[in-house]
């Protein structure tokens, strides 16, 4: 339904694209610039923390055989970040439209729509970054792009399912928002993007950083990318159940709900 | 489509809507959680079982006060809102200006949020591409188009919100109130381009409380009070009717509030409008009217002046007639006694009025009785339908095609 819906709108929704991109970094002198600056300056401070105070040894690609741990941290961070900011704009671009809402019938799943395609150029192009700085590491990993992307589809998917299902929730409950930020911090360290997987103890905790929703997405970005080989169909199996469930639970409820937010706002 | 269908551009099939008042409203889960099982909110009906519906190529008004429910009816037809029970059936390619401008982003040039706000009502790239000229044109910013809205004046604003709204070209368009944008010429464009709409055999929807533009625009109309249908039919029929029933509510306070001033030798007493025989406090445009003032003097009072002075409540002096004037002016008055003043067809537009009686010495110098507000009373429509303006000069119309 909210893809047949997006189909029928498609003029609207590039539009709204084009918006949320042009008016993202208006104001700002460095503009499009801090798109690239706010992962790298993560990149530092965690690499700083990993390699200098706490002395970890890097993972080791296999087998790409890179050991790099500003890379291996930026392959799980990027489409990390994607997805937490995704669903953190969308919230507030629902939120901020309450006078068009109110005043004006359209399809409001093409907010959030939007605003997951607008993150998703700024991914596409923070990947090409990460790619150049791999192909200077000395790892081929041309190859492997065009695997990366069914992923980032399948990413779009599971991040607009989520951002659908919550900005719709924080229209009737404030404190959606604020319960967000702190499950987007835990989902952070509960993802195995400052370290491996393998350093947990706990079977269960170690599980879920690898098979948990957003674990799963970060581990096959570092295998395609990080250490460039195909992840396994279990590992596709999952994030496929992952993407589709959660899109079609996040669909179903907004489409349930926005009838309703023109009353509610 | 049915034959049935084919002449109807939207039904509204018993629709109710009800609002939640809130005691205390739960705006975060902890509320919501607290006040689980608890009945802390009351329903109000803001529509109550509505029915009607819209032929193609009319153009259909909606009147009721403030509060009646005209813009939750214009929202569920829309869409905006969602009906508790009964339904809503667009046929037309609809589209509703509630607001200009809704989704503007002031950071974006004229030229983006033209593109930006047709998509959100609805219109395909290629048609925007089309229109575009046409709606520049239209709002005439043509040297702004590519600056910032944020830079443009309120009055810019809205001409550009206005021109994208008008050009969408729907089928069928809902209004809310007429809009009053923009300078003269321009609202003078934007009633030509409704006149337009209408002669292409388009539907227009107009929801409004101002009576003027309901008789002058629609065909039919229904009469909203309180949530429900009070009333369907001609314009002219149900604005008399919406109006008096206006009036009448107003009935409680009729006659003197009036400040009283002057010597006092010579008192109006009582003010009275007399139409057909019968004391009232409504006339129709065209009746024949007599004010009777009752007057009683303390001593005898040599060449008094009676006058009435009738205005639009809250609004300049129409006319202010004296005895002196139709040199009546008697030598002396004593005792107490009626004055009548008769005025033949009225010319006087509907609308609430004032009458203020003063009765002064030949030179118009002393005040012996000024009384403001001596009666108020209310015009309704009669034998003119104009609506503009102040008093109806009896215009005769005539019109020579030549070639």
């Amino acid at each position: 339904m909210s893809l047949r819906n997006a189909v029928a709108h498609r003029n609207l929704l590039y539009l709204l694209t084009l918006k949320e991109l042009r008016t993202r970094y208006r104001k700002s002198v460095l503009g499009w610039t801090w798109s690239l600056l706010n992962p790298l300056s993560q990149m530092l401070i965690f690499s700083f923390l990993f390699l200098v105070v706490f002395k970890a040894e890097p993972p080791i690609g296999d087998p790409s055989g890179l050991q790099a741990f500003p890379l291996y941290f930026l392959a799980g961070l990027l489409p990390f970040q994607f997805f937490s900011i995704s669903v953190t704009t969308a919230m507030g671009v629902v939120e901020g439209n309450a006078s068009l809402i109110k005043k004006v019938s359209f399809p409001h799943e093409h907010l959030v729509w939007s605003v997951v395609l607008a993150q998703v150029i700024t991914l596409l192009i923070e990947i090409a970054v990460l790619a150049i700085a791999l192909l200077l590491a000395g790892s081929m990993v041309l190859p492997w792009l065009v695997v990366v992307l069914p992923l980032i589809g399948l990413l779009m998917l599971f991040t607009t399912g989520l951002a659908l299902a919550l900005s719709a929730a924080n229209v009737f409950f404030r404190d959606i928002n604020y319960l967000w930020g702190i499950a987007a911090q835990l989902l952070f360290y509960a993802s195995p993007i400052i370290y491996t997987p393998d350093v947990i103890d706990i079977d269960a905790l170690r599980w879920f950083t690898s098979w948990g929703p957003t674990g799963a997405f970060v581990r096959a970005f570092h295998e395609v990318l990080y250490d460039n080989r195909m992840p396994s169909p279990e590992r596709w199996g999952l994030l496929v159940v992952y993407s589709v469930g959660l899109f079609a639970f996040g669909s179903w409820f907004f489409g349930r709900l926005s009838p309703k937010f023109a009353e509610e706002m | 489509m049915s034959a049935e269908h084919a002449t109807t551009a939207l039904t509204v099939d018993g629709v109710s809507k009800t609002f939640k008042v809130h005691q205390e409203r739960a705006n975060s889960l902890k509320q919501y959680l607290a006040a689980r099982g608890r009945n802390r909110y009351e329903e109000f009906y803001a529509l109550r079982d509505v029915s009607f519906e819209v032929r193609d190529g009319e153009a259909f008004g909606v009147i009721g006060h403030n509060g009646s429910g005209k813009s939750t009816l214009l929202k569920c037809m829309a869409g905006i809102l969602q009906p508790n029970t009964g339904s809503v059936t667009v046929h037309r390619r609809m589209s509703a200006l509630l607001e200009l401008g809704a989704g503007f982003h002031p950071e974006l040039s004229g030229r983006d949020n033209v593109f930006l706000n047709a998509a959100i009502l609805g219109m395909s790239r290629p048609e925007i591409a089309r229109r575009f000229d046409q709606i520049v044109d239209f709002s005439g910013l043509e040297q702004f188009i590519d600056t910032p809205v944020k830079t443009y004046s309120s009055g810019m604003y809205v001409r550009l919100a206005f021109a994208v709204a008008i050009n969408v070209d729907p089928e069928m368009l809902l209004i809310d109130e007429i809009l009053a944008v923009g300078d003269i010429a321009f609202q003078q464009k934007c009633m030509e381009k409704f006149a337009q709409f209408r002669e292409e055999g388009r539907t227009l929807v107009l929801v409004t409380h101002d009576m003027g533009s309901i008789r002058n625009f629609c065909d039919r109309a229904i009469w909203l009070d309180h949530g429900n249908v009070a009333g369907e039919g001609s314009p002219t029929e149900l604005v008399d009717l919406y109006t008096e029933s206006m009036l009448s509510e107003d009935d409680s306070e009729p006659a003197a509030d009036g400040a009283r001033r002057g010597s006092g030798e010579i008192k109006v007493d009582r003010v009275e409008m007399i139409v057909g025989d019968q004391p009232t406090l409504r006339v129709q445009t065209g009746d024949t009217v007599t004010f009777r003032l009752h007057y009683s003097t303390s001593e005898p009072v040599k060449t008094p002046v009676f006058a009435v002075e009738i205005g639009r409540l809250g609004a300049a002096t129409i006319t202010a007639p004296s005895t002196r004037d139709a040199e009546l002016v008697p030598d002396v008055v004593s005792g107490s006694g009626v004055l009548d003043v008769t005025m033949d067809r009225i010319a006087l537009l509907p609308g609430p009025h004032v009458l203020h009686t003063e009765v002064t010495d030949f030179g118009r110098q002393h005040n012996y009785d000024h009384i403001q507000n001596a009666l108020r009373f209310d015009v309704i429509a009669g034998d003119s339908n104009e609506v503009n303006g102040l008093v109806t000069t009896r215009p005769q119309w005539s019109l020579e095609q030549r070639g």
